[in-house]
């Protein structure tokens, strides 16, 4: 019997065609006469833009146009938001006034023939601005903060002031993370081509099927008008959700000089150009019983947006349903800053949360003498009670125990500064992670050819974790034919309806459709194989016949049997299909599903130095199927060296002066490299969660960033004694 | 990037030349491109060297000779600069990425340029780029930044490694151009801003460096360096030192100290050397004497961590070097 492909260590399907340069991201796309589009950025924080000089720019030999708000043409900008869009905001309207919202604002277009001219040329036009004095601290803001509607900004349940009074411990505290940028390695870009009033766009993004319509609702077309294909995605971690300005301007400049325009953005133009995760600033109130039974939870964040869109996180869902806390009081609110729109960055809302809830559960732990993980453990919830919902599945226990034996947890001496290799002081740490269950409605079209090969779609996106990989592996199983006869295509804006790439949903709902339409595909094979008086298979019944290797045959006489290739070529066919659907149901509703982890961080640190390396990082995680366990380990260690950068390195930096980002480059803003990264492994509980979606996932790629840097801050206690609330924990704050 | 004529020179003779007619030298490339890049170099013609015979590492008993065109990691593996120079060795290896140093060369090295984000960004002010726009970092973002030899015309920090041990162990450059060839101690080839930011090396329009010599010292064997940064790779030093000791029947007869990340310009310490010297190994002198490794440091608004780092830092590595941990 072929051994199943889900659940079966494969390497990715796109790996070769990667490594060897065949793979074609957003920026390789060629086009006969194509030419060259760079965008000049503000170099201001704010104010007005009163000149342009192109004159020096446009002398240069190769330069086709350079437009500006001056003589950009002006776009009907129509209603368009998805669940990616800030709910309350207008998207920036580019080249359409002489405002300059935020420093590093795209303010004009420069088109040439070649690259080279085009980058020269940009830099050889002169503004001239009336410069206003930019306000961009989260911290000294005095703008009126903005709330969230409903739950997003305030949340409440029992009486938490009077929980805080007869508790037996108090821990209040405030947490500060900074400004992060995504950073994924392919820079974003756009090639944009037109024919007549239609528009293909090549581009990087996580959503096909939202930037077509977006780009549409910005040049007044019918949806249909654009089409977008993006194969590839270099990594992306929610910078490529949205359609940025410079995708618009990309289309702007393709029909302006009636060409095919490529547009790619430097690394310092995505800095401002691509989103960011915002700062955030919280306070956290916990209150105990002497037993460690949670009482009562404060949760406050304020986190910044621009002044043109409000986007939200769900930084308070943390707050309402990972522990059993009767008295809850949480807010949020947003401070509008003169600074690009920020959007989600990976584990949107809920790794801020965790940073600060993780940390001041570990101090009340201290406090407490408590084990941290007892303290955990004492206050699971039997029910979500922010809804009285059951869970789906909530194996947290089990994260905890399987990781703390795998890591060596009863080992530890629980005192501060009890153990010291050399210089360094060694500490560990715990922290939870939980991501919420997202699903979309998502359809698949699965196919067959006479030739034996089958060819699955649908319009999602791969952006690293392996979507080619996992939805093979999917349909592998569910057709019965090997994953070598298997193509699975995403990444065109044409194919059958799917969500966002982000939230991780993905496997949980396109993974369904991909499952319902080989299921119903399978099934529509063996219906004309039983019905054929030449098959086989004539007269079986149905249910007895099983598909493998591409073979029909009877499970009880395994002789009997035929391939799918005969069938279609005895029935005249070219090829079989089926379209399969997942709509998210009222499990929705009557179930609340998250995935869970427990994280486990060994830090040394040298104080006299103020050094801080991790030495060991380790998650346990409950996320539901594992579909593809090779490009899961991929997906969750590569989140765990992002938790790694958050907790020690990562901070975009502004001069507050006038709004200028002083690192925006891969020189400046650190991420870890290879030997800030030692150890990393990570621990998937069998299982699956069929209440949540029918392939029975739950999500991983989000979960993975979460509680990984409380749980680094917390060994960084354990190992010294001092409790760093400012994030990334920079040198001198251990010194 | 700014259009530039490119030529590639064969002989020294033929480089010099076009030294002469305005060409700016070209190497590794690893400083000049990224900079040409962004726009803050913009010479109107460049000319590569890199087939000019100035590649040979040598080792004899008066010094080491390092052709400057030698690139980083060959001289890092060098067998006698790791047995008799350790300090340079390891500056080397903690430089940079081992792409980086597979690339760039031991005379562009010491002609590298201040990593300070803002003389990086034609769009801010900076007096090293434009003299006379004023310095951003002054009072902007400077964590990174020098507390040592600065002045209010520019605080931005020198980047090299290797320059800081080749400071300890008295290095001497040795230059050519048509005019004939002259030989400059590091310790002043490196300028301080002063009211002239722009002017960082004592180097003559059209002048090429042809090699660096160390001299062979006692204490050159027993030398090491130390590099506190914020990653533990591919990252530009927070704060460093170069220390050569020399002990002798537990007296230190001679002693090196020169740190980095600090300062302008490598950074020499006359007063921590002059408290080591005839002086006997311990933990205690180690941190005695790293106690005026910030004498006249000056901080600004983010870095004033540096100075304590910085005594720190000295002290931990006269320990490494000197033992008595």
């Amino acid at each position: 019997m072929t051994p199943s492909a889900v659940g079966a260590p494969v390497s990715r399907v796109d790996g070769h065609a990667k490594v060897t340069g065949a793979a074609t991201y957003a920026a390789e796309f060629e086009a006969p006469r194509l030419v060259h589009a760079v965008m000049v950025s503000s170099t201001i924080g704010l104010g007005r833009v009163t000149g342009i000089d192109t004159r020096a720019a446009r002398a240069q030999q190769g330069v086709l146009e350079i437009l500006s708000h001056l003589n950009a043409p002006e776009l009907p900008y129509r209603d368009f938001r998805t669940s990616i869009d800030p709910p309350v905001g207008e998207r920036l309207h580019v080249l359409q006034d002489n405002r300059v919202r935020f420093f590093g604002q795209p303010i004009a277009v420069v088109i040439a023939e070649t690259l080279e001219t085009a980058r020269h040329a940009a830099g050889l036009v002169e503004v001239t601005y009336a410069a206003e004095q930019p306000s961009t601290e989260l911290a000294t803001s005095r703008a009126r903060p903005l709330v969230p509607a409903g739950e997003q900004g305030n949340y409440s349940r029992g009486d938490v002031d009077a929980a805080l009074r007869t508790a037996h411990r108090v821990v209040d505290r405030k947490y500060r993370m900074v400004r992060e940028s995504h950073n994924p390695m392919e820079p974003h870009a756009t090639v944009a081509r037109w024919e007549g009033d239609t528009l293909t766009l090549w581009d990087k993004t996580q959503w096909v099927q939202s930037t077509a319509p977006q780009i549409a609702a910005v040049f007044g077309l019918p949806k249909s008008a654009v089409r977008v294909i993006s194969p590839y995605v270099g990594g992306a971690f929610g910078s490529a959700l949205r359609a940025w300005p410079h995708v618009t301007l990309a289309a702007m400049a393709a029909r302006h000089v009636g060409r095919p325009v490529k547009l790619v953005l430097t690394r310092k133009q995505m800095f401002s150009g691509t989103g960011y995760r915002a700062a955030v600033d919280q306070r956290i109130a916990l209150a105990s019983d002497r037993n460690g039974r949670l009482t009562g939870l404060v949760h406050e964040a304020r986190a910044e947006t621009s002044r043109y869109e409000q986007h939200q996180d769900a930084v308070l869902e943390l707050a309402r349903v990972l522990y059993s806390v009767p008295n809850v009081r949480a807010s949020y609110r947003l401070i509008p800053l003169d600074v690009p729109t920020p959007t989600f960055a990976r584990g949107p809302g809920r790794t801020p949360a965790a940073f600060a809830i993780e940390s001041a559960l570990d101090e009340l732990a201290y406090e407490l003498r408590m084990d941290p993980i007892e303290l955990r453990l004492r206050n699971e919830p039997a029910r979500d009670e922010s809804t009285g919902r059951p869970f789906s599945t909530r194996r947290l226990r089990e994260c905890f125990s399987v990781g703390a034996q795998k890591f060596g947890w009863e080992r530890r001496n629980p005192r501060v500064r009890s153990t010291r290799d050399g210089h360094w002081l060694i500490g560990t740490g715990v922290a939870t992670a939980c991501y919420h269950t997202l699903r979309g409605a998502a359809r698949a079209l699965a196919r067959i050819d006479a030739d034996g090969s089958a060819t699955v779609s649908s319009a999602t996106s791969d952006m690293g974790p392996g979507t080619y990989t996992s939805m093979s592996q999917v349909a592998s199983d569910g057709l019965g034919v090997a994953m070598s006869k298997v193509r699975f295509r995403l990444g065109d804006s044409h194919l059958p309806l799917a969500p966002s790439h982000g939230g991780s949903q993905t496997m949980a709902s396109v993974g369904s459709a991909v499952q319902d339409a080989c299921d119903k595909l399978r099934e529509a094979a063996i219906a004309l194989a039983v019905a054929d008086p030449q098959s086989p298979l004539h007269g079986a019944d149905p249910q007895q016949v099983r598909v493998r290797g591409g073979r029909l045959f009877l499970r009880s006489a395994p002789h009997r049997g035929e391939t799918y290739e005969r069938l279609l070529r005895r029935q005249r066919r070219t090829h079989l299909e089926a379209s399969g659907t997942y709509t998210p149901g009222e499990e929705v509703d009557r179930y609340s599903s998250y995935a869970y982890g427990a994280v486990f961080a060994e830090v040394a640190v040298d104080e006299s130095l103020g050094l801080v390396r991790v030495r060991r990082l380790l998650s346990a995680f409950d996320a539901g199927r594992i579909i593809s366990p090779k490009l899961a380990h991929s997906q969750a260690i590569g989140g765990m060296v992002g938790g790694i950068g958050m907790a020690l390195l990562e901070h975009s930096v502004t001069d507050h002066r006038d709004g200028r980002l002083v690192n925006a480059g891969m020189a400046d803003y650190l991420v870890p490299v290879n030997a800030d990264v030692p150890e990393v492994d990570a621990l998937y509980l069998n299982g699956e969660d069929k209440t949540a979606d029918p392939i029975g996932v739950k999500g991983l790629g989000e979960v993975t960033i979460v509680g990984v840097a409380p749980a680094i801050a917390n060994a960084v206690h354990h190992a010294t004694g001092r409790r760093v609330q400012n994030l990334p924990i920079t040198l001198e704050s251990v010194l | 990037m700014h259009p530039f004529s490119f030529t590639r020179a064969r002989t020294i003779d033929a480089a010099l030349a076009a030294g002469a007619r305005g060409g700016r030298y070209l190497a590794g490339g690893t400083t000049l491109v990224d900079l040409m890049r962004e726009t803050v170099e913009r010479p109107s013609s460049v000319v590569d060297i890199n087939d000019l015979p100035l590649h040979e590492i040598s080792s004899t008993s008066s010094g080491l000779r390092i052709g400057a065109l030698a690139r980083m990691s060959d001289v890092g593996a060098h067998p006698a600069v790791r047995t008799r120079y350790p300090a340079i060795a390891q500056a080397l290896e903690l430089s940079a990425s081992a792409q980086l140093r597979n690339a760039a060369s031991i005379g562009g090295n010491l002609m590298q340029r201040t990593r300070c984000t803002y003389f990086r960004d034609v769009s801010a002010s900076c007096n090293k780029r434009e003299p006379g726009t004023g310095c951003a970092a002054l009072h902007g973002h400077n964590r990174t930044h020098a507390i040592l030899g600065t002045s209010e015309a520019c605080v931005a920090a020198h980047p090299s490694d290797l320059a800081v041990a080749l400071l300890a162990l008295d290095a001497v450059i040795h230059l050519r151009s048509r005019a004939g060839a002259r030989s400059v101690p590091v310790a002043n080839f490196l300028l301080r801003p002063g009211t002239t930011p722009e002017r960082e090396h004592d180097i003559r329009p059209g002048e090429l460096i042809t090699a660096v010599d160390v001299p062979a010292a006692a204490h050159t064997r027993t030398s090491g360096y130390l590099k506190v940064r914020d990653r533990q790779s591919y990252e530009f030093a927070l704060t460093s030192a170069a220390v050569a000791l020399h002990i002798e029947e537990d007296v230190i007869r001679s002693a090196r100290v020169a740190v980095g990340g600090v300062a302008t310009v490598p950074w020499r310490l006359p007063a921590v050397e002059h408290r080591l010297l005839g002086a006997r190994p311990s933990r205690q002198l180690w941190v005695d004497a790293a106690a005026k490794a910030a004498d006249g440091a000056r901080s600004l608004r983010h870095n004033a961590f540096k100075a304590e780092l910085l005594r720190r830092t000295v002290a931990r590595q006269l320990g490494t070097v000197g033992g008595r941990k």
